[in-house]
Protein backbone atom coordinates (compact mmCIF):
# COMPACT_ATOMS: atom_id res chain seq x y z
CA UNK A 1 0.00 0.00 0.00
CA UNK A 2 1.62 3.34 -0.87
CA UNK A 3 1.67 6.69 1.20
CA UNK A 4 -1.71 8.28 -1.38
CA UNK A 5 -3.77 5.51 -0.34
CA UNK A 6 -2.74 5.36 3.33
CA UNK A 7 -3.75 9.16 3.48
CA UNK A 8 -6.80 8.58 1.97
CA UNK A 9 -7.92 5.47 3.88
CA UNK A 10 -7.26 7.65 6.94
CA UNK A 11 -8.71 10.32 6.17
CA UNK A 12 -11.99 8.40 5.32
CA UNK A 13 -11.84 6.62 8.84
CA UNK A 14 -12.07 10.64 10.07
CA UNK A 15 -15.26 11.90 7.43
CA UNK A 16 -16.68 8.67 8.14
CA UNK A 17 -16.37 8.12 12.24
CA UNK A 18 -15.97 11.74 13.15
CA UNK A 19 -17.66 13.79 10.79
CA UNK A 20 -14.61 16.00 9.87
CA UNK A 21 -14.99 17.86 6.94
CA UNK A 22 -12.59 16.85 4.05
CA UNK A 23 -10.90 20.47 4.12
CA UNK A 24 -9.97 20.06 7.79
CA UNK A 25 -7.87 16.90 6.95
CA UNK A 26 -4.40 18.16 6.65
CA UNK A 27 -0.66 16.60 7.55
CA UNK A 28 -0.47 18.89 10.18
CA UNK A 29 -3.75 19.13 11.57
CA UNK A 30 -3.65 17.65 15.66
CA UNK A 31 -5.55 14.90 16.11
CA UNK A 32 -7.50 17.05 19.91
CA UNK A 33 -6.78 20.67 19.12
CA UNK A 34 -7.46 21.36 15.66
CA UNK A 35 -9.53 18.26 15.24
CA UNK A 36 -11.78 17.63 18.24
CA UNK A 37 -11.46 14.20 19.08
CA UNK A 38 -11.23 13.43 23.35
CA UNK A 39 -10.20 10.21 25.11
CA UNK A 40 -13.11 8.39 24.31
CA UNK A 41 -12.82 9.04 20.63
CA UNK A 42 -9.23 7.66 20.36
CA UNK A 43 -10.97 4.07 21.04
CA UNK A 44 -12.56 4.58 18.29
CA UNK A 45 -10.48 5.62 16.39
CA UNK A 46 -8.26 2.44 17.11
CA UNK A 47 -11.08 0.67 16.78
CA UNK A 48 -11.90 1.96 12.76
CA UNK A 49 -7.97 1.97 11.80
CA UNK A 50 -8.10 -1.79 12.49
CA UNK A 51 -10.91 -2.33 10.67
CA UNK A 52 -9.85 0.00 7.87
CA UNK A 53 -6.03 -1.30 7.12
CA UNK A 54 -7.16 -4.69 8.68
CA UNK A 55 -4.07 -4.48 11.18
CA UNK A 56 -3.73 -5.07 14.99
CA UNK A 57 -2.62 -1.98 16.90
CA UNK A 58 -5.02 -1.84 20.26
CA UNK A 59 -1.95 -2.68 22.51
CA UNK A 60 0.94 -1.06 20.76
CA UNK A 61 2.02 1.65 22.78
CA UNK A 62 3.57 4.02 20.05
CA UNK A 63 -0.13 5.01 19.37
CA UNK A 64 0.43 7.11 22.80
CA UNK A 65 2.68 9.11 20.80
CA UNK A 66 0.38 10.21 17.97
CA UNK A 67 -0.78 13.59 17.99
CA UNK A 68 -0.94 15.01 13.97
CA UNK A 69 -2.94 13.34 11.46
CA UNK A 70 1.00 12.48 9.47
CA UNK A 71 1.77 11.05 12.62
CA UNK A 72 -0.88 8.42 11.56
CA UNK A 73 0.09 8.13 8.44
CA UNK A 74 3.91 7.35 9.22
CA UNK A 75 2.45 5.05 12.25
CA UNK A 76 0.46 2.93 9.67
CA UNK A 77 3.02 3.06 6.67
CA UNK A 78 4.87 1.27 9.84
CA UNK A 79 2.47 -1.51 10.87
CA UNK A 80 2.27 -2.00 7.31
CA UNK A 81 5.87 -2.64 6.70
CA UNK A 82 6.51 -4.49 9.61
CA UNK A 83 3.41 -6.74 9.02
CA UNK A 84 4.51 -10.31 7.02
CA UNK A 85 3.57 -10.24 3.94
CA UNK A 86 2.25 -6.73 2.98
CA UNK B 1 -48.34 16.75 50.11
CA UNK B 2 -47.72 19.08 46.89
CA UNK B 3 -49.94 18.63 43.79
CA UNK B 4 -48.38 17.99 40.18
CA UNK B 5 -49.20 19.19 36.63
CA UNK B 6 -48.60 18.13 33.39
CA UNK B 7 -46.50 21.63 31.62
CA UNK B 8 -45.25 20.17 28.31
CA UNK B 9 -45.16 17.27 26.35
CA UNK B 10 -43.38 15.91 23.45
CA UNK B 11 -43.30 13.01 21.09
CA UNK B 12 -41.81 11.32 18.32
CA UNK B 13 -43.88 9.08 16.59
CA UNK B 14 -43.79 7.11 13.19
CA UNK B 15 -47.46 9.15 12.11
CA UNK B 16 -45.97 12.42 12.07
CA UNK B 17 -43.68 15.19 13.59
CA UNK B 18 -44.38 15.93 16.99
CA UNK B 19 -47.91 16.26 18.35
CA UNK B 20 -50.01 17.98 15.79
CA UNK B 21 -48.51 15.13 13.19
CA UNK B 22 -49.61 12.50 15.72
CA UNK B 23 -52.98 13.87 16.37
CA UNK B 24 -53.35 14.47 12.08
CA UNK B 25 -52.27 11.13 12.01
CA UNK B 26 -54.89 9.89 14.28
CA UNK B 27 -57.84 11.82 13.15
CA UNK B 28 -56.74 10.89 10.20
CA UNK B 29 -56.86 7.11 10.90
CA UNK B 30 -53.79 6.38 9.57
CA UNK B 31 -52.03 3.12 10.80
CA UNK B 32 -48.25 3.40 10.53
CA UNK B 33 -47.66 -0.69 10.23
CA UNK B 34 -46.05 -2.22 7.52
CA UNK B 35 -44.12 -5.18 6.27
CA UNK B 36 -40.78 -5.25 7.29
CA UNK B 37 -38.10 -5.85 4.42
CA UNK B 38 -35.28 -8.58 5.86
CA UNK B 39 -37.56 -10.02 8.59
CA UNK B 40 -38.16 -12.82 6.84
CA UNK B 41 -34.97 -13.52 7.00
CA UNK B 42 -35.09 -14.84 10.81
CA UNK B 43 -36.21 -18.36 11.14
CA UNK B 44 -39.19 -19.12 12.90
CA UNK B 45 -40.29 -15.24 13.21
CA UNK B 46 -43.80 -15.48 12.23
CA UNK B 47 -44.38 -11.77 12.72
CA UNK B 48 -43.31 -9.77 9.66
CA UNK B 49 -44.79 -6.66 10.69
CA UNK B 50 -43.49 -3.51 12.31
CA UNK B 51 -44.31 0.10 12.97
CA UNK B 52 -41.26 1.97 12.15
CA UNK B 53 -40.35 5.61 12.27
CA UNK B 54 -37.41 6.93 10.21
CA UNK B 55 -34.58 9.43 12.53
CA UNK B 56 -34.78 12.98 11.41
CA UNK B 57 -32.50 15.64 12.14
CA UNK B 58 -30.42 13.72 13.90
CA UNK B 59 -27.51 15.40 13.06
CA UNK B 60 -28.77 18.70 14.87
CA UNK B 61 -27.44 16.86 17.90
CA UNK B 62 -23.71 17.67 18.00
CA UNK B 63 -21.65 14.32 17.40
CA UNK B 64 -19.78 15.22 20.41
CA UNK B 65 -23.16 14.21 22.45
CA UNK B 66 -24.99 12.21 19.92
CA UNK B 67 -22.06 9.14 19.87
CA UNK B 68 -23.03 7.95 22.39
CA UNK B 69 -26.65 7.72 21.23
CA UNK B 70 -28.77 4.86 19.63
CA UNK B 71 -31.84 5.97 18.15
CA UNK B 72 -33.93 5.33 21.31
CA UNK B 73 -31.61 8.03 22.68
CA UNK B 74 -32.22 10.24 19.47
CA UNK B 75 -35.74 10.07 19.97
CA UNK B 76 -36.02 11.01 23.49
CA UNK B 77 -34.02 13.92 22.91
CA UNK B 78 -36.09 15.71 20.39
CA UNK B 79 -38.91 14.60 22.55
CA UNK B 80 -37.38 16.48 25.41
CA UNK B 81 -36.70 19.27 23.38
CA UNK B 82 -40.03 19.77 22.53
CA UNK B 83 -41.79 19.08 25.95
CA UNK B 84 -39.43 21.66 27.54
CA UNK B 85 -40.46 24.10 24.74
CA UNK B 86 -43.88 23.25 24.78
CA UNK B 87 -43.53 23.93 28.81
CA UNK B 88 -41.92 27.41 27.48
CA UNK B 89 -39.38 25.82 31.10
CA UNK B 90 -36.17 28.23 31.55
CA UNK B 91 -33.49 25.91 30.38
CA UNK B 92 -31.07 27.57 33.04
CA UNK B 93 -33.19 25.71 35.84
CA UNK B 94 -31.96 22.44 34.80
CA UNK B 95 -28.70 22.11 36.13
CA UNK B 96 -30.09 23.62 39.53
CA UNK B 97 -30.51 20.30 41.18
CA UNK B 98 -34.12 20.64 41.02
CA UNK B 99 -34.86 19.24 37.89
CA UNK B 100 -34.67 15.78 37.58
CA UNK B 101 -35.31 12.60 34.51
CA UNK B 102 -36.57 9.16 34.72
CA UNK B 103 -37.14 7.63 30.77
CA UNK B 104 -37.80 4.06 30.65
CA UNK B 105 -37.84 1.40 28.15
CA UNK B 106 -38.02 -2.31 27.47
CA UNK B 107 -34.38 -3.62 27.50
CA UNK B 108 -32.18 0.10 26.24
CA UNK B 109 -30.68 -0.24 23.08
CA UNK B 110 -31.49 -3.32 20.97
CA UNK B 111 -29.79 -2.53 17.91
CA UNK B 112 -26.31 -1.89 19.67
CA UNK B 113 -27.18 -4.32 22.44
CA UNK B 114 -27.03 -6.62 19.16
CA UNK B 115 -24.28 -4.97 17.23
CA UNK B 116 -22.24 -5.36 20.43
CA UNK B 117 -22.49 -8.98 20.79
CA UNK B 118 -22.30 -9.65 17.02
CA UNK B 119 -18.71 -8.05 17.17
CA UNK B 120 -18.03 -9.78 20.47
CA UNK B 121 -19.36 -13.31 20.77
CA UNK B 122 -18.21 -15.11 17.51
CA UNK B 123 -14.37 -14.76 17.95
CA UNK B 124 -14.48 -14.03 21.86
CA UNK B 125 -12.88 -10.50 20.60
CA UNK B 126 -13.46 -7.46 21.99
CA UNK B 127 -10.45 -5.57 20.31
CA UNK B 128 -13.68 -4.29 17.35
CA UNK B 129 -15.41 -2.91 20.15
CA UNK B 130 -16.07 0.60 20.42
CA UNK B 131 -16.52 2.39 23.19
CA UNK B 132 -19.37 4.04 22.68
CA UNK B 133 -21.33 0.93 21.98
CA UNK B 134 -22.59 0.36 25.65
CA UNK B 135 -23.28 3.66 26.02
CA UNK B 136 -26.01 3.30 23.28
CA UNK B 137 -27.62 -0.17 25.06
CA UNK B 138 -27.52 0.45 28.49
CA UNK B 139 -30.96 0.33 30.47
CA UNK B 140 -30.59 3.80 31.34
CA UNK B 141 -29.15 5.40 27.94
CA UNK B 142 -32.19 7.30 27.08
CA UNK B 143 -32.55 8.32 30.68
CA UNK B 144 -28.53 9.35 30.61
CA UNK B 145 -28.26 10.46 27.03
CA UNK B 146 -30.85 13.12 27.71
CA UNK B 147 -29.63 14.09 30.98
CA UNK B 148 -26.23 14.81 29.59
CA UNK B 149 -27.36 16.53 26.60
CA UNK B 150 -29.78 18.83 28.77
CA UNK B 151 -27.55 19.36 31.37
CA UNK B 152 -29.95 18.04 34.19
CA UNK B 153 -28.31 17.82 37.46
CA UNK B 154 -31.24 16.43 39.51
CA UNK B 155 -32.76 13.09 40.17
CA UNK B 156 -31.67 10.44 36.92
CA UNK B 157 -33.21 7.21 36.02
CA UNK B 158 -34.69 4.63 34.21
CA UNK B 159 -37.59 2.11 34.89
CA UNK B 160 -37.49 -0.74 33.12
CA UNK B 161 -40.73 -2.64 33.66
CA UNK B 162 -41.14 -3.19 29.49
CA UNK B 163 -44.65 -1.81 28.69
CA UNK B 164 -45.13 -0.35 31.73
CA UNK B 165 -42.19 1.47 31.69
CA UNK B 166 -43.19 5.32 30.70
CA UNK B 167 -46.04 4.75 32.81
CA UNK B 168 -44.04 4.06 35.90
CA UNK B 169 -41.39 6.63 35.20
CA UNK B 170 -44.66 9.22 35.06
CA UNK B 171 -45.63 7.61 38.48
CA UNK B 172 -41.87 8.12 39.86
CA UNK B 173 -42.27 11.73 38.32
CA UNK B 174 -45.56 12.27 40.44
CA UNK B 175 -43.72 11.13 43.46
CA UNK B 176 -40.90 13.21 43.63
CA UNK B 177 -42.74 16.31 42.84
CA UNK B 178 -45.50 15.36 45.19
CA UNK B 179 -42.90 14.80 47.49
CA UNK B 180 -41.16 18.48 47.00
CA UNK B 181 -37.74 16.40 46.68
CA UNK B 182 -37.70 17.93 42.52
CA UNK B 183 -39.76 20.79 41.23
CA UNK B 184 -40.04 19.37 37.59
CA UNK B 185 -39.36 15.93 36.47
CA UNK B 186 -38.96 14.78 32.89
CA UNK B 187 -40.69 11.55 32.30
CA UNK B 188 -41.80 8.85 29.82
CA UNK B 189 -40.10 6.13 28.17
CA UNK B 190 -38.08 5.29 24.81
CA UNK B 191 -38.37 2.52 22.85
CA UNK B 192 -36.81 1.22 19.30
CA UNK B 193 -38.05 -1.17 17.05
CA UNK B 194 -35.92 -4.59 16.12
CA UNK B 195 -36.55 -8.05 15.28
CA UNK B 196 -34.85 -9.30 18.38
CA UNK B 197 -37.92 -7.29 20.30
CA UNK B 198 -40.57 -8.48 18.09
CA UNK B 199 -38.85 -12.19 18.77
CA UNK B 200 -39.57 -11.96 22.10
CA UNK B 201 -43.34 -11.93 21.88
CA UNK B 202 -43.12 -14.13 19.18
CA UNK B 203 -41.87 -16.98 20.51
CA UNK B 204 -44.88 -16.79 23.12
CA UNK B 205 -47.51 -16.33 20.43
CA UNK B 206 -48.68 -12.97 21.58
CA UNK B 207 -47.46 -11.37 17.95
CA UNK B 208 -49.94 -10.99 14.90
CA UNK B 209 -48.70 -13.00 12.21
CA UNK B 210 -52.07 -13.44 10.48
CA UNK B 211 -51.86 -10.27 8.36
CA UNK B 212 -48.58 -10.18 7.14
CA UNK B 213 -49.66 -9.44 3.49
CA UNK B 214 -52.49 -6.76 4.79
CA UNK B 215 -50.42 -4.86 7.73
CA UNK B 216 -52.71 -1.85 8.23
CA UNK B 217 -55.49 -4.68 9.01
CA UNK B 218 -53.51 -5.01 12.13
CA UNK B 219 -53.00 -4.66 15.56
CA UNK B 220 -56.41 -5.24 16.65
CA UNK B 221 -57.38 -3.98 19.70
CA UNK B 222 -60.80 -5.22 21.49
CA UNK B 223 -61.88 -6.77 18.06
CA UNK B 224 -63.06 -10.49 17.25
CA UNK B 225 -60.39 -10.81 14.81
CA UNK B 226 -57.57 -9.84 16.94
CA UNK B 227 -54.14 -12.23 16.49
CA UNK B 228 -51.23 -10.54 18.74
CA UNK B 229 -49.59 -6.98 19.20
CA UNK B 230 -47.15 -5.11 16.56
CA UNK B 231 -44.22 -3.64 17.58
CA UNK B 232 -43.39 -0.48 17.33
CA UNK B 233 -40.96 2.55 17.68
CA UNK B 234 -40.59 5.87 19.29
CA UNK B 235 -40.53 8.04 22.37
CA UNK B 236 -43.35 10.22 24.79
CA UNK B 237 -42.10 12.64 27.72
CA UNK B 238 -43.77 15.13 29.50
CA UNK B 239 -42.81 17.49 31.90
CA UNK B 240 -44.23 16.95 34.86
CA UNK B 241 -43.78 20.07 37.57
CA UNK B 242 -45.58 21.34 40.89
CA UNK B 243 -48.35 23.13 40.73
CA UNK B 244 -47.35 26.36 42.18
CA UNK B 245 -43.66 26.38 40.78
CA UNK B 246 -45.89 26.28 37.25
CA UNK B 247 -48.68 28.43 38.35
CA UNK B 248 -45.73 31.10 38.96
CA UNK B 249 -44.17 30.86 35.81
CA UNK B 250 -47.52 31.90 34.36
CA UNK B 251 -48.24 29.49 31.91
CA UNK B 252 -51.10 26.94 31.07
CA UNK B 253 -50.68 23.37 31.94
CA UNK B 254 -51.80 20.63 30.20
CA UNK B 255 -53.06 18.63 32.83
CA UNK B 256 -53.07 17.57 36.42
CA UNK B 257 -51.95 14.69 37.65
CA UNK B 258 -54.74 13.53 40.36
CA UNK B 259 -53.72 9.87 40.52
CA UNK B 260 -51.65 6.97 39.93
CA UNK B 261 -51.15 3.18 41.15
CA UNK B 262 -48.96 0.15 39.79
CA UNK B 263 -49.14 -3.10 41.23
CA UNK B 264 -48.82 -6.81 39.92
CA UNK B 265 -51.36 -9.33 39.16
CA UNK B 266 -48.63 -12.21 41.04
CA UNK B 267 -50.04 -15.54 39.12
CA UNK B 268 -48.41 -15.24 36.04
CA UNK B 269 -45.17 -14.35 34.43
CA UNK B 270 -46.71 -13.23 30.74
CA UNK B 271 -50.04 -13.21 31.07
CA UNK B 272 -52.26 -9.97 32.81
CA UNK B 273 -55.79 -10.76 34.72
CA UNK B 274 -58.84 -9.02 35.13
CA UNK B 275 -58.45 -8.43 38.69
CA UNK B 276 -54.77 -7.23 38.85
CA UNK B 277 -55.72 -4.67 36.69
CA UNK B 278 -59.19 -3.52 38.36
CA UNK B 279 -57.15 -3.68 41.47
CA UNK B 280 -54.69 -1.09 39.92
CA UNK B 281 -57.13 1.14 38.44
CA UNK B 282 -59.12 1.52 41.59
CA UNK B 283 -56.31 2.36 43.57
CA UNK B 284 -55.49 5.06 41.35
CA UNK B 285 -58.83 6.34 41.59
CA UNK B 286 -58.42 6.11 45.54
CA UNK B 287 -55.24 7.90 45.14
CA UNK B 288 -56.96 10.14 43.03
CA UNK B 289 -60.18 10.68 45.38
CA UNK B 290 -62.15 9.70 42.75
CA UNK B 291 -65.02 7.20 42.08
CA UNK B 292 -65.65 5.52 38.76
CA UNK B 293 -68.00 7.83 37.56
CA UNK B 294 -65.64 10.90 37.96
CA UNK B 295 -63.57 9.29 34.61
CA UNK B 296 -64.65 10.16 31.43
CA UNK B 297 -62.63 8.22 29.24
CA UNK B 298 -60.22 5.22 29.66
CA UNK B 299 -57.41 5.20 27.44
CA UNK B 300 -56.94 1.11 27.47
CA UNK B 301 -53.34 -0.40 27.15
CA UNK B 302 -55.52 -2.92 24.58
CA UNK B 303 -52.26 -4.46 22.60
CA UNK B 304 -54.70 -6.85 20.54
CA UNK B 305 -53.42 -10.18 21.97
CA UNK B 306 -56.12 -12.54 22.58
CA UNK B 307 -55.34 -12.78 26.13
CA UNK B 308 -54.24 -9.47 27.24
CA UNK B 309 -56.92 -7.44 25.83
CA UNK B 310 -59.74 -10.09 27.89
CA UNK B 311 -58.60 -9.38 30.62
CA UNK B 312 -58.23 -5.35 30.02
CA UNK B 313 -61.85 -5.28 28.95
CA UNK B 314 -62.82 -7.58 32.27
CA UNK B 315 -61.41 -5.60 35.08
CA UNK B 316 -62.46 -2.19 32.76
CA UNK B 317 -66.51 -3.95 33.21
CA UNK B 318 -65.55 -4.82 36.53
CA UNK B 319 -64.74 -1.35 37.78
CA UNK B 320 -66.26 1.00 35.32
CA UNK B 321 -69.43 -1.00 33.97
CA UNK B 322 -70.02 -0.19 29.86
CA UNK B 323 -71.08 3.84 30.13
CA UNK B 324 -67.34 5.38 29.79
CA UNK B 325 -65.56 5.10 26.38
CA UNK B 326 -62.56 3.02 25.88
CA UNK B 327 -60.08 4.28 23.23
CA UNK B 328 -57.30 2.00 22.39
CA UNK B 329 -54.35 3.67 20.06
CA UNK B 330 -52.21 0.63 19.03
CA UNK B 331 -53.96 0.03 16.01
CA UNK B 332 -52.52 3.11 14.31
CA UNK B 333 -49.40 3.12 16.10
CA UNK B 334 -48.46 -0.62 17.02
CA UNK B 335 -47.09 -1.60 20.34
CA UNK B 336 -44.36 1.14 21.25
CA UNK B 337 -43.86 -0.93 24.64
CA UNK B 338 -41.91 0.93 27.51
CA UNK B 339 -42.90 4.28 25.79
CA UNK B 340 -46.10 3.43 24.66
CA UNK B 341 -47.81 4.84 28.12
CA UNK B 342 -46.23 8.24 27.93
CA UNK B 343 -47.56 8.60 23.81
CA UNK B 344 -50.78 7.41 24.35
CA UNK B 345 -51.26 9.72 27.72
CA UNK B 346 -49.97 12.59 25.45
CA UNK B 347 -52.29 11.37 22.50
CA UNK B 348 -55.37 11.29 24.26
CA UNK B 349 -54.70 14.59 26.28
CA UNK B 350 -54.16 16.13 22.88
CA UNK B 351 -57.45 14.76 21.61
CA UNK B 352 -59.65 15.52 24.67
CA UNK B 353 -58.61 19.17 24.70
CA UNK B 354 -59.68 18.97 20.74
CA UNK B 355 -62.81 17.59 21.99
CA UNK B 356 -62.62 14.56 19.64
CA UNK B 357 -61.66 11.25 20.47
CA UNK B 358 -60.45 8.72 17.56
CA UNK B 359 -62.17 5.64 16.74
CA UNK B 360 -60.04 2.30 17.87
CA UNK B 361 -58.60 1.24 14.61
CA UNK B 362 -59.18 -1.83 13.42
CA UNK B 363 -61.67 -2.47 15.63
CA UNK B 364 -64.85 -3.33 13.61
CA UNK B 365 -66.43 -6.45 15.53
CA UNK B 366 -65.75 -6.31 19.71
CA UNK B 367 -65.01 -9.67 20.24
CA UNK B 368 -67.11 -11.64 22.89
CA UNK B 369 -64.78 -11.84 25.20
CA UNK B 370 -64.07 -7.98 25.29
CA UNK B 371 -67.97 -7.18 25.84
CA UNK B 372 -69.24 -5.25 28.69
CA UNK B 373 -67.30 -2.02 28.04
CA UNK B 374 -68.36 0.93 25.56
CA UNK B 375 -65.85 0.73 22.85
CA UNK B 376 -64.87 3.95 20.62
CA UNK B 377 -65.73 2.67 16.96
CA UNK B 378 -66.52 6.15 15.94
CA UNK B 379 -64.92 9.48 16.33
CA UNK B 380 -66.45 10.58 19.47
CA UNK B 381 -66.90 14.15 20.61
CA UNK B 382 -67.65 15.23 23.88
CA UNK B 383 -66.30 17.99 26.73
CA UNK B 384 -63.74 15.13 28.17
CA UNK B 385 -62.36 16.22 31.30
CA UNK B 386 -61.00 13.29 33.38
CA UNK B 387 -58.66 10.14 31.69
CA UNK B 388 -57.58 6.86 33.11
CA UNK B 389 -54.54 5.55 31.62
CA UNK B 390 -53.51 1.69 31.59
CA UNK B 391 -50.95 -0.42 31.18
CA UNK B 392 -49.54 -3.56 31.45
CA UNK B 393 -45.91 -5.41 31.03
CA UNK B 394 -44.73 -8.79 31.35
CA UNK B 395 -44.60 -10.19 34.84
CA UNK B 396 -48.31 -9.02 35.72
CA UNK B 397 -46.92 -5.62 36.27
CA UNK B 398 -49.98 -2.85 35.75
CA UNK B 399 -50.27 0.50 36.00
CA UNK B 400 -52.33 3.62 36.06
CA UNK B 401 -52.34 7.35 35.99
CA UNK B 402 -55.61 9.60 36.20
CA UNK B 403 -55.30 13.08 34.64
CA UNK B 404 -57.87 15.88 34.35
CA UNK B 405 -57.20 18.68 31.70
CA UNK B 406 -56.57 21.81 33.04
CA UNK B 407 -57.72 25.28 31.17
CA UNK B 408 -58.03 23.83 27.74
Amino acid sequence: MNRSEIIEKTNAVFEESFEIAPEQLIPTAHVFNDLGLDSLDTVDLVVALQKKFTVSIRDDARIREIRTLNDIYDFIATIISETPNS
Amino acid sequence: MKRAVISGMGVVTALGDGLDGLLEGLHAGQSAVQRMPGWEDYKGLRSLVGAPLQLKNEKAIPRRNRRSMGRMSIYAVQAAEQALADAAFDREQLSGGRVGCVIGSTMGGAQALTEAFEIMIPERDLSLLNSMKFFQCLSHTAAMNVSQYLGITGYVAATCAACVSSLQAIGLGLDLVRSGRQDAVLCGGSEELHPTVTATFDILFATSSGFNDNPRETPRPFDSRRDGLVCGEGCGLVLIEEYEHAMARGIRPWAEILGYDTNAGGTHVSQSNRDGLRICMANALRDADLKPENVDLISAHATGTLQGDAEEAGGIADLFGEDTPVSGLKGHLGHTLGASGAIELAATLGMMRDGVICATRNLHTPGKDCAGIRHVTDPLENHFQTVIKNGSAFGGINAALICRLMNH
